[in-house]
């Protein structure tokens, strides 16, 4: 899995720009993400969150999302970025992450939506190399729109469902040791 | 190539030929007569076509329909038309499955050769994921019926119904070339063909044989299902001679002729499969006097002799089909996940209402029309709930029977005579219960046939009737569904199982009482049987009950009294769906604790608790002692209460095994939807899923068994 993601994010720009098109803004502190529309089911105010036990950090818990149990990530956790109180602007947006059978809803805590903004190709610009300390594989490129930089998210890797299990099985044996 | 070409072509065009045929036989019941020709003129083109095709046989088929339909009044013969164009269409399909594996062409030869042939369907998954479905169905009601069957010899209704089945499969499995299983069903059909002509008579042996098949079948189907129908062994040769004594034998002594009429006297009872019988008439060409007498018994295509043999048809064709179909009840298949949804969705529906409902009641006047309203909107969610929920059952009926089966094969084997009683077949129950129920009682007969009944003698030699009685029940209780297998062979075998488990150091030699003699049958690996069989010995039985039981939220208890037999009781709730769940407070977080494995609760004093190296805390009660687990550290929560005597401990029981649950408080009683955690949050220790709770969050429902494990 690894090297695939490594083979993807440095070969030759991508054939027939399946990366432009409309992307929903939304901020974490004072970086500005794009996440492609089409991948966004809703966005929603922050609803009471019931915790999970023997769960990463970042898995805030689940909510109700009419009459269904809905998992909701922290993605400054996820980020490792510092954690700040919630604000009226404080929200979720729940996306459709591509499953194994079926697209899997999973909620999203973020700082606040902005907009939806259309993206040509030629405003992508491939996201650079940081060295090691920076994993960038879940960006799908960087775009500038009007002199401002936008991160545009492949949210399916950002938040990968099989890396969760990995982690929860982590957890779990982690938290098993302690006790 | 060019041939193969030619031949594809030439195979289509039958194909459309048959099908048009069918269409046009099947399209109403009057036939006039310029249709009748249309359809005459389109048999002729068969023999053609397919011998253009290089397909001999079908020519034959073809030639030898035609000259019976030639002459012959077709509106009359409209059911039997229909029956032979069905067989054509089914031949068709059969022939050109051949043709692209060459085989011999005649009939008797392939159906010889069953065994060697293994060609895969190459038709829409989906089409032959239904196929599976069906014919499973089919399948299941065969068994039923055969039993029913056995029980009532000359029962025409359910020969039929079984034959229909068969012939369902059949037809099914030709028309996406499973050509072994065709063939196969084809077989079963013709012996069932003497059976519902009442030419051989159905006795048990013949019982047998179908049951058997019906397994075989079966066994098809998962193979199907598992994308390789190949990987099923090649026990049908056997089987098809079984299946050719059986008629053979049966039709013996050579009984005369049931649907004969006057004008047929003699009527040969060779065991010739139905299809044949087109061959025969083809025969009946080149020896016309001795052939129509033979041609007489299948109705369909004897429609040679005009007047007395179109009577015979009319009354063989079966109305007691129609009928049957008519007292089915009408059901539609719907996807599960759609009944989820609006399970989902009623369930929101409930919240949101009684959101509404408190709000209004808090405000309104009391006899105002709003507060009329909400209170009649109420009753009708409700009811919508309720009905929602009645969707998912099925009547366990179904379950018992097959359950009764598997009761009549193990008596024959361990020559014991038992007789199965049904009660409560109606119970409805959820058909995920159902299924998962039907191990736990596979089980628990197999244990109650094996142990628990006596062999007629000794039965006798105990004043007994040498008939033993398995019963099976089912009822309803509140909310849960009690399942009751009850025998009255000796019971459970004390000293027996005591010495068992000393053996296998299972207890010390402490007095011990009836329950945990009881208990000990169900601890794993344990076994009362002197020598291993087949059927039971190796003592992975009561265990494997208890822990079904166990993931279904249910419970099973056993009373026994010796000499007088034993009952088991399973307990479980309606659906997997709802449970009962006790909502209980840690910190500011609730959880459920599923009913089911609740067996106490109280708060104990200082002095019943002790810790363990200043670890393991352990509380006495009852004269036990119980391990005690903090829910707060399990789960890491803030702000819980960590004295035990302020909080609340419940008693929990997973496995037989029990412990203490320390929670703040108990919030109530209360009927919870499970829901899914959802991908990746499944397989989270200590929490089996999720419930919307009543003001609308979502509140975590406990595993008891992992928590215990774990802690």
């Amino acid at each position: 899995m690894q090297s695939e993601y490594a083979l993807v994010s440095k070969s030759a720009p991508l054939p027939a720009s399946p990366r432009a098109g409309k992307y929903l803004v939304f901020h974490l502190g004072r970086e500005h993400f794009g996440i492609r529309v089409l991948k966004v089911r809703e966005i929603m105010g922050l609803q009471d969150i019931t915790a999970v036990p023997h769960t990463p950090a970042f898995v805030k818990g689940v909510f109700n999302l009419r009459g269904k149990v809905i998992p909701v990530i922290d993605l400054r956790r996820r980020f490792q970025m510092p954690e700040i109180e919630y604000s009226p602007r404080t929200c979720i947006i729940v996306v459709s992450l591509s499953g194994a059978d079926e697209p899997v809803p999973m909620g999203l805590v973020v700082d606040g939506v902005a907009e939806v903004i259309n993206i040509a190709e030629s405003d992508i610009e491939a996201t650079p190399a940081f060295g090691n300390e920076l994993d960038t594989s879940y960006l799908l490129g960087i775009a500038k729109i009007r002199g401002e930089v936008r991160l545009l998210l492949d949210i399916d890797r950002a938040l990968n469902v099989s890396q969760f299990e990995a982690l929860t099985k982590f957890a779990n044996t982690a938290s098993s040791e302690v006790m | 190539m060019a041939e193969t070409l030619r031949n594809e072509s030439v195979e289509c065009e039958l194909r459309q030929l048959v099908d048009e045929l069918a269409a046009r036989s099947m399209s109403d019941l009057q036939v006039d007569a310029a249709e009748a020709r249309i359809i005459c003129e389109r048999f002729a083109m068969l023999p053609r076509l397919a011998a253009e095709a290089d397909l001999g046989e079908l020519s034959e088929l073809g030639q030898s329909l035609l000259k019976v339909l030639e002459g012959a009044d077709v509106t009359r013969f409209v059911p039997s038309l229909r029956d032979a164009v069905t067989q054509m269409q089914e031949r068709v399909e059969a022939v050109f499955q051949e043709h692209k594996a060459p085989a011999d062409t005649r009939a008797v030869d392939r159906i010889e050769g069953i065994a060697t042939d293994e060609d895969m369907s190459l038709a829409d998954p989906s089409l032959v994921a239904d196929f599976v479905v069906e014919s499973r169905e089919h399948l299941v009601a065969a068994e039923e019926q055969a039993l029913a069957l056995e029980k009532v010899p000359d029962d025409a209704e359910a020969i039929n119904a079984l034959f229909r089945a068969f012939h369902s499969i059949k037809g099914l499995a030709a028309f996406l070339g499973f050509d072994r299983v065709y063939r196969f069903a084809h077989e079963v059909e013709t012996l069932l063909d003497y059976a519902r002509n009442r030419e051989i008579v159905v006795t048990s042996s013949v019982v047998d044989v179908i049951l058997a098949s019906a397994d075989f079948l079966s066994r098809c189907m998962d193979a199907i299902q598992g994308g390789d129908l190949s990987t099923v062994p090649s026990i049908e040769q056997p089987l098809v001679e079984r299946i050719r004594k059986t008629i053979e034998e049966g039709t013996k002594p050579p009984e005369s002729c049931v649907i004969a009429s006057e004008a047929a006297p003699a009527i040969e009872t060779t065991p010739v499969p139905q299809l044949l019988e087109i061959e025969k008439i083809e025969q009946a060409e080149v020896a016309p006097v001795q052939s129509a007498a033979k041609s007489e018994r299948p109705a369909q295509i004897a429609v040679k002799a005009p007047q007395a043999r179109s009577e015979a048809i009319e009354i063989s064709a079966p109305p007691a089909e129609a009928k049957a179909q008519g007292a089915e009840r009408y059901s539609i298949r719907v996807e599960t996940t759609k009944l989820d949804y609006l399970m989902d969705m009623v369930g929101e529906l409930v919240i949101a209402q009684s959101l509404v409902r408190t709000e209004i009641l808090d405000q309104a006047n009391p006899n105002s029309n709003l507060t009329r309203s909400i209170t009649q909107l109420t009753q009708i969610t409700s009811d919508v709930q309720r009905t929602t929920l009645s969707m998912r059952m099925i009547p366990i009926g179904q379950l018992m029977r097959r359950t009764a089966r598997i009761v009549r094969d193990l008596a024959r084997k361990f020559g014991k005579q038992v007789e199965v009683s049904l009660e409560g077949e109606d119970t409805e129950v959820d058909k995920t219960i159902a299924e998962e129920l039907a191990d736990p009682l596979m089980h628990i007969v197999r244990n109650a046939i094996d142990h628990g009944i006596e062999s007629p003698e000794q039965r006798l030699a105990a004043g007994k009737n040498p008939l033993a009685r398995i019963c099976l029940s089912a009822s309803h209780e509140g909310s849960q569904i009690v399942v009751q297998v009850s025998d009255d062979g000796k019971g459970l075998d004390r000293s027996k199982i005591l010495k068992k488990a000393r053996e296998r150091n299972l207890v010390s030699d402490v007095q011990l009482t009836d329950a945990d003699i009881v208990e000990l049958i169900f601890s794993p690996g344990f076994s009362t049987a002197d020598q291993v069989t087949d059927v039971s010995g190796r003592g992975v039985g009561m265990d494997v009950v208890r822990r079904h039981v166990e993931k279904l939220r249910g419970r099973v208890d056993v009373e026994s009294r010796p000499g007088a037999g034993t009952r088991f009781m399973i307990r479980l709730p309606l659906t997997r769906a709802i449970i009962d769940g006790l909502v209980v407070k840690v910190g500011d977080s609730r959880y459920v604790i599923p009913l089911s494995s609740v067996r106490e609760i109280f708060r104990p004093v200082e002095s019943s608790v002790s810790t363990v190296q200043a670890k393991g805390e352990l509380v006495l009660l009852h004269d036990r002692l119980l391990p005690i687990v903090r829910l707060h550290r399990e789960f890491s929560i803030a702000s819980a209460v960590t004295d035990p005597c302020a909080a609340v401990l419940i008693v929990a029981e997973s496995e037989g095994r029990q412990f203490c649950l320390m929670v703040d408080d108990l919030i109530g009683k209360q009927e919870v939807v499970v829901k899914n955690l959802g991908c990746f949050l499944e397989s989270t220790p200590g929490v089996s899923g999720g419930t919307i709770l009543g003001d609308g969050r979502v509140g975590l429902i406990l595993d008891v068994q992992r928590i215990e494990v774990r802690a």
